[in-house]
């Protein structure tokens, strides 16, 4: 019992965090202030809480914090550069592809793991990478479509 | 008629967009304050049963823990722990019995979230159980066990339009709407359609859980919660603490998600006690299943009847619905209500009876959901005129049409005609999905209109700051259906601005002016009418300090599109303004909007539901696959045709949920599927092949530029609609939802039974 | 949800997480995705005071291939199945399973070996494992045995794992080149209510001996399905197919549940297990 001293690349900058063995890696962030993972379901199906551990998507309401150790983790927060916006997070505006967003920065989380492994996605792709993200307002299809405009700049509307 | 706007009718870009992108938009649920305290609920294990002991001492010894709170605490403080807005008998936490599985008993106050779960461990309750009942007919029954022996007070605020007289047993409301002969007109009918459906329980899944940050301000309440009705919760807390309404203040920041699910007094009064008993700012968040152990929707079973000439023509209809509303008032008298008055449809009926039940039962108390009361009626109202249409062979657009209202027309008594053509919008769903049907696929689709928009008393207020910016205020809170955007649309239109120079403070009752309710698809039109009247009342004040700074007869000043006219001059807001005070300096206008000119009928509009789906069903599994789902948003006029779009896809995506897949499910006393594992909301695999969203903006409602209501229409038809298809695609109408799998496999098996035995 | 408190011990060893294991007895756990652990220990269903990570350990990281033989180590994620080229080439089947099972994120973190040792019933790799006689790799104070999967999976969260064992690998004997390779499934909710794997060799149209057929997800374990009766059987006869469906029906015994009532999961195992035989004969191996 105690806590462990950990090494994780958050948002780009290097940490030092002290945390007990049980903690999980959405207390984590949000204690540190990253309150843009969100908790949703805590049961790994809503897809609210996605973090990426190194460059992968995870539920990090059921994902130990001391799993970051030695690793990268990229939240919501991390995704703009200053005030210019990720093309995902200007897809999401354009399109309209989000209401309460509450889902939104899972959502552009696993969206941005598949754009990384894959630029170049089609809409069947999409809706099977992203079928773990549940979206309670929009009806999903214009999140699909501000993946696809992310993807592809030419699509995006005038 | 073609107005031209120069901000309104646009798809502008929501306002929160940047901050629901970048994760800087906060929740409730995301706030803390230095020396914050948390509260566990400890929840009742039993359906019904008097509390003959809690035995707290080991939790209040446990470490961290600061006070272990009851109901008879509540009691002994002298505070009124019953709270509600229709009946005042829901209490914050079970006193002398509890009424249902899972309801909050004892209030568990630590330093941290992980103590006070620890100590709420040791929470021992001894339970005398008593009969329960879960299912509502049972409810009714002579001899089943009453939930309520004494009834809770009346709360004057909200109508409990059926009346008190005969509110006995279990009988949580009544709901009754008649005219005409109906047994005469029955008797003589020619056809009659007559049928027996259900619609299941059903839970919201706002994926922001209910929660709620509480403290005391000097003796001023302060609660920041997910709350959709500001105002309504703030008259709740302050009766709950016998403080004044200036005393209590309420915000809602960003709300991850309501669909009427956060209306009302939810667990901001668990959080106010905990805080009120330890004097800390206490923090209370709700896990996803502790939402759904707090509001569901009310299920209904339904007996109708339907009678037709041989021509097709509505001669009478008749509707018994009982709702299981589960162990506490909230809002089921409402949507009782409504379900009374949406059940029978659009339609020129001669003679109408419905009589509607809301049922106490040892449940999760129902209150609002999408819809409120119009889904649950609408399996049977529609679905009846497809049976009828299949009985007279008489194509079933073709037999809606003859009898659907026209514009201008009376469907209730006394209330508003309808402000909608929908002829014309059947006529447009019935294109886009190709009926009758070419393709893969059989069609089903459906209309309805509901008194949608609530009570119209709404409040907003405009500050022009000295360089010609504006802030608008307004209760209303954001729930994600862009309440924000659209309202500060409707300002900048107004006052001649670009979005860019009006900003949008909302939701605080402690800030910004009333707003009677956020739900019931009301804001745009009621809300956006007061937001206009606020405009015209800020202009109003700078002609008149123009008037004063030039010394002229305020009839001469003239408004220009973002400024005044003043002795040829032309100036725009901030310079009036400064001038005026010298250095500095603001206006600020205020409207009100109430049951009064453009709204003194009700409904303030109908909201239109039109829509329909193709679908195809797997025979050998019964699996339903929705080929193309379209929506008809007839919304008079579109501020922004995205977010209306938005609220079409939303709804109907929320629609097919309960059509073929939502459902909770009591077991004896517990229900069994009460988290999201169990519980399947859509997902993306859910997504239709094609999906059509169109708009009929035809300018006929009351409020901004001709604007009605979105929100809920698209989803009111979609249960309907999918059962119809399936009832022809293979020969036999579901009468219950969600048409699962399973059950769709069971009705072929029963459909192919009745062929062989035909045979 | 919280958890209550645990220690984490990260063996670097197989030795050292046997050592573990014989240290701590039940209340330790082996972890290594945590998946399926760490849920149940949010739900309150389980609870460990340890858990032996054994993901440090470098040997249990790899996938390899051999002529006859695939070895998955024990640390090897869905994710990582779905996309590794080895897995490509020699077992594409697997791959495609891998990448429909649960969400991306379980898919990310959790391991193959994981799963087959938290013997959740509605799961989808065990059903294609036992189909194409997978066996698992086990160690322990006593030393290493190997168990076909068939056999470690003894119940509902059950496992023939002795006190100290832990998987290291699981085997998966190549099929020859014209052997064909199906799976396909049936969800209603968040997990698979029915799964049929069939693995086949098929020349001119018909069964070379009988058919692996194994239902999963479905039943307490995944059920063997007795097609000695189909050996040599014309593949495309519709009598084959309705053979497969009442042998595969009579093989397994659902409950209740809420993905359906044991009728109507008893009819779509049929159903599934004719559209295995289907995918069978439209795709390769």
């Amino acid at each position: 019992m105690g806590r462990r001293e950990i090494k994780v690349r958050l948002n780009g900058t290097d940490r030092r965090l002290e945390v007990e063995d049980q903690v999980l890696l959405i207390e984590l962030v949000r204690s540190l202030g990253l309150v843009g993972t969100k908790l949703s379901c805590d049961t790994e199906v809503c897809g609210a809480c996605t973090v990426l551990l190194d460059g992968r998507p995870v539920s990090s309401c059921t994902t130990l914090a001391i799993e970051a150790d030695g690793r990268t983790v990229e939240t919501i927060e991390g995704l703009a550069d200053g005030t210019r916006l990720h093309p995902l997070q200007q897809a999401f505006i354009d399109r309209f592809a989000f209401q309460c967003g509450y889902c939104t920065p899972g959502m552009i989380m696993a969206a941005k793991a598949l754009l990384d492994e894959r630029p170049d996605p089609d809409a069947a792709a999409v809706r099977h990478w992203m079928e773990g993200n549940l979206c309670r307002c929009t009806g999903y299809q214009t999140i699909v479509e501000a993946v696809l405009d992310a993807a592809d700049p030419a699509r995006r509307l005038p | 008629m073609t107005e031209r706007h120069r901000v309104a009718g646009t798809s502008a870009p929501r306002v929160d967009g940047i901050a629901k992108v970048t994760g800087a938009a906060r929740y409730a649920i995301d706030l803390s304050v230095p020396g914050m305290a948390h509260v566990i609920v400890v929840r009742s294990t039993r359906a019904h049963a008097r509390i003959k002991r809690i035995e707290r001492d080991a939790a209040a010894a446990s470490p961290g823990v600061l006070r272990v709170i009851t109901g008879d605490d509540l009691l002994a403080a002298g505070l009124t722990p019953y709270y509600g807005h229709v009946v005042a008998d829901h209490p914050v936490v079970a006193i002398g019995k509890v009424r249902y599985h899972g309801e909050p008993v004892v209030l568990v106050v630590a330093e941290s979230r992980r103590e006070a779960a620890e100590a709420a461990d040791l929470v021992e309750i001894e339970y005398e159980e008593l009969p329960s009942v879960t299912d509502a007919s049972e409810a009714l029954a002579p001899g089943a066990p009453i939930l309520h022996e004494e009834r809770g007070a009346r709360v004057g605020d909200e109508g409990m339009d059926g009346g008190e007289a005969g509110l006995a047993g279990n009988v949580c409301s009544f709901a009754q709407v008649e005219w005409g002969d109906v047994d005469e007109a029955f008797k003589r009918a020619p056809v009659v359609v007559e049928g027996e459906y259900r619609f299941p329980m059903l839970y919201g899944y706002a994926m922001e859980p209910y929660n709620a940050l509480a403290f005391f301000d000097q003796g001023d309440l302060v609660v920041y919660s997910s709350a959709q009705h500001v105002y309504m919760v703030r008259r709740d807390l302050a009766r709950m603490f016998g403080l004044t309404l200036a005393r209590v203040r309420v915000i809602a920041p960003y709300v991850g998600g309501g669909y009427g699910t956060k209306s009302y007094t939810k667990v901001e009064g668990m959080a106010a006690m905990a805080a009120y008993f330890t004097g800390r700012p206490v923090k209370l968040d709700c896990s996803v299943e502790e939402a759904m152990l707090t509001t569901r929707s009310d299920s209904a079973f339904i007996r109708a009847r339907s009678a037709f000439t041989r021509d097709g023509m509505l001669l009478a209809r008749d509707f018994e619905i009982v709702m299981n509303s589960g162990a506490y008032t909230d809002n089921s008298p409402l949507v009782n209500q409504k379900a009374a008055n949406r059940c029978f449809g659009p339609y020129k009926i001669p003679a109408l009876r419905v009589r509607s039940t809301s049922t106490f039962t040892n449940t999760v108390p129902a209150s609002s959901l999408r819809g409120f009361g119009a889904p649950q009626g609408n399996i049977a109202g529609e679905l009846q005129m497809d049976e009828a249409a299949l009985r007279l062979g008489i194509d079933a657009v073709e037999l809606r049409l003859r009898n659907i209202l026209g514009p201008g027309e009376e469907l209730l008594p006394g209330k508003r005609g309808l402000d909608a053509d929908l002829k014309e919008d059947l006529r447009s769903l019935a294109s886009s999905l190709g009926w009758p049907g070419a393709g893969p696929g059989s069609v089903g689709l459906g209309v309805s209109a509901s008194d949608a928009g609530a009570y119209p008393t709404s409040t907003a207020a405009v500050r022009i700051h000295s360089d010609g910016s504006v802030t608008l205020f307004t209760g209303s809170t954001e729930l994600g259906q862009g309440s924000r955007t659209v309202l500060s649309q409707v300002a900048a239109e107004e006052l001649g601005l670009t979005l860019e120079n009006v900003a949008i403070v909302g939701g605080d009752t402690g800030v910004v002016t009333y707003e009677r309710t956020t739900g019931a698809s009301r804001t745009t039109t009621v809300t956006g009418r007061a937001v206009q009247e606020a405009c015209k009342d800020a202009r109003r004040r700078v002609r008149e300090l123009a008037a004063q700074v030039f010394g002229v007869p305020v009839a001469s000043v003239e408004d220009t599109v973002a400024g005044v006219r003043v002795n040829g001059q032309e100036l725009g807001y901030g310079a009036v303004i400064e001038r005026w005070f010298g250095v500095g300096g603001e206006v600020l206008g205020h409207g009100a909007v109430r049951k009064a000119d453009g709204f003194a009928r009700m409904p303030p509009f109908w909201e239109i539901g039109c829509s329909g789906v193709r679908l195809t069903v797997d025979r050998e599994t019964g699996v339903v696959e929705i080929e193309k789902l379209a929506t008809v948003g007839d919304v008079g006029f579109a501020i922004n045709p995205a977010l209306v779009h938005g609220q079409d896809a939303g709804a109907s995506m929320m629609g097919l949920g309960a059509a073929l897949h939502e459902e909770l499910i009591y077991e004896g006393e517990q229900l069994v599927n009460s988290n999201v594992v169990d519980y399947r909301v859509p997902r993306f695999s859910d997504l239709p092949k094609d999906v059509d969203l169109i708009l009929a903006e035809r300018r006929d409602g009351a409020g901004p530029y001709g604007a009605k209501g979105s929100g809920e229409g698209a989803s009111n038809t979609i249960g309907g609609a999918v059962a119809s298809a399936i009832g022809r695609a293979i020969g036999v109408f579901p009468h219950q939802l969600p048409a699962t799998p399973e059950r769709v496999w069971r009705l072929m098996r029963s459909a192919e039974a009745a062929t062989k035995h035909r045979g | 949800m919280v958890l209550r408190r645990f220690d984490v011990h990260r063996a670097t060893s197989v030795a050292e997480a046997v050592a573990l294991r014989q240290r701590y007895g039940e209340d330790a756990a082996v972890y290594a995705g945590g998946t399926e652990l760490l849920l149940a220990m949010k739900l309150g269903v389980a609870r460990w005071p340890h858990l032996i990570d054994i993901k440090p350990i470098g040997p249990l990281r790899h996938v390899a291939a051999t002529k006859d033989l695939l070895r998955i180590g024990a640390t090897v994620t869905h994710w990582e199945l779905e996309r590794d080229p080895v897995v490509a080439k020699a077992l594409p089947a697997l791959a495609r399973l891998e990448a429909g099972v649960a969400n991306i994120r379980v898919r990310a973190a959790g391991t193959l070996a994981g799963n087959l040792a938290f013997a959740e019933p509605h799961a989808d790799p065990p059903a294609l494992l036992v189909a194409l006689g997978a066996r698992v790799v086990l160690e322990s104070a006593a030393g290493s045995r190997a168990l076909p999967v068939s056999e470690l999976i003894t119940g509902m969260y059950q496992t023939a794992l002795g006190p100290d064992e832990l998987i290291v690998a699981i085997e998966i004997p190549l099929p020859a080149r014209d052997v064909r390779i199906a799976y396909v499934k049936f969800q209603v909710l968040e997990r698979p209510s029915v799964g049929v794997a069939a693995v086949a060799t098929v020349r001119d149209g018909r069964f070379v001996g009988a058919p692996s057929v194994v239902v999963g997800a479905v039943d307490e374990v995944p059920r063997a399905v007795p097609t000695a009766e189909l050996a040599g059987a014309d593949v495309r006869d519709p009598r084959t197919a309705e053979a497969l469906a009442q042998a595969a029906r009579a093989a397994v015994d659902p409950s209740d549940d809420l993905a359906g009532s044991a009728d109507y999961k008893r009819h779509v195992v049929g159903v599934f297990a004719q559209r295995a035989l289907g995918s069978l004969m439209a795709g390769a191996a």
